[in-house]
């Protein structure tokens, strides 16, 4: 048996997707917020304070994502190479923090 | 007491940067004797964070707009305008990943190279964003301290 191609749990997929498109989708939501008062002001009608808003968004985003990527296929799960996985992650972290540190760095 | 509140923020989040370095750690020299202690301690590391995130969330949102109001007025609004606004969205990124440390470590990381890889990653860029907004935090706690000093001149 070849142990080095072992899967991952279905968990480990769907999660580490929904962590790299909730990453992205935290980035877009600050670009968002920032450039639009009235989506600002919307999100700070909803909880009092656009930040908590935003926070709750995006752990739904999360959570509902990997949740649904672990359901799809009768329930087992999205499938991909683990190291497609580590490179999806590592995109979608380091794409969602260079938007929001080159936002707030380029924006007036 | 708001200071006891911010340094508790601190130091949870100083907790989980080294618990996700002890992850790291033991991955490289993961076998069948440490991986329940893997899975406990990227465990610890997802809890500290998540008491982090929420005694910050708190402080930020009542305590900080005195200090927003305060570093606004003084010779460093960049304190404010650029580093807090950029550490209080990268927290949110952060607060995922160390939440999914866990799931990856569930994986049997003796016998699957692949598996160990995933965590070696994920356990490797927490304490990179970690200390990121811990310096982003230092400099918003100096940007108060310069309006302060000014404020007295």
């Amino acid at each position: 048996m070849n142990m080095e191609n072992n899967p991952v749990s279905k968990y480990t997929i769907s999660f580490g997707l929904a962590l790299a498109i909730s990453s992205v989708a935290n980035a877009l939501l600050v670009v968002a917020k920032e450039k639009s008062t009235v989506v600002q002001a919307q999100m700070r009608r909803m909880t009092g304070s656009h930040w908590i808003t935003h926070a709750v968004i995006v752990l739904i985003l999360f959570v509902a994502l990997g949740l649904l990527f672990a359901s799809v296929k009768s329930g087992r799960g999205i499938k991909m190479p683990v190291n497609r996985l580590i490179k999806v992650i590592i995109a979608g972290v380091l794409v969602a923090g260079l938007i929001i540190v080159g936002f707030y760095a380029l924006s007036d | 007491m708001n200071e006891m509140i911010l340094m508790a923020h601190v130091l949870f989040g100083v907790a989980c940067i080294v618990a996700s370095v002890w992850v790291f750690v033991d991955v490289l020299n993961a076998k069948d004797s440490n991986l329940l202690r893997i899975k406990w301690i990227s465990r610890a590391a997802a809890v500290f964070m998540w008491f982090s995130f929420l005694i910050g969330g708190y402080w930020y949102v009542v305590f900080y707009p005195a200090d927003k109001a305060i570093i606004l007025k003084g010779p460093w609004p960049f304190a404010h305008e650029y580093f807090m606004e950029t550490k209080e969205h990268l927290v949110i990124m952060l607060l995922m990943l160390v939440t999914y440390l866990p799931m990856a470590a569930s994986n049997n990381l003796a016998a699957n190279r692949d598996a160990r890889r995933l965590v070696l990653w994920v356990s490797g860029m927490i304490p990179l964003l970690g200390l990121v907004i811990e310096g982003h935090g230092a400099i918003i706690a100096m940007g108060v301290k310069v309006a302060l000093l000014a404020k007295q001149m």
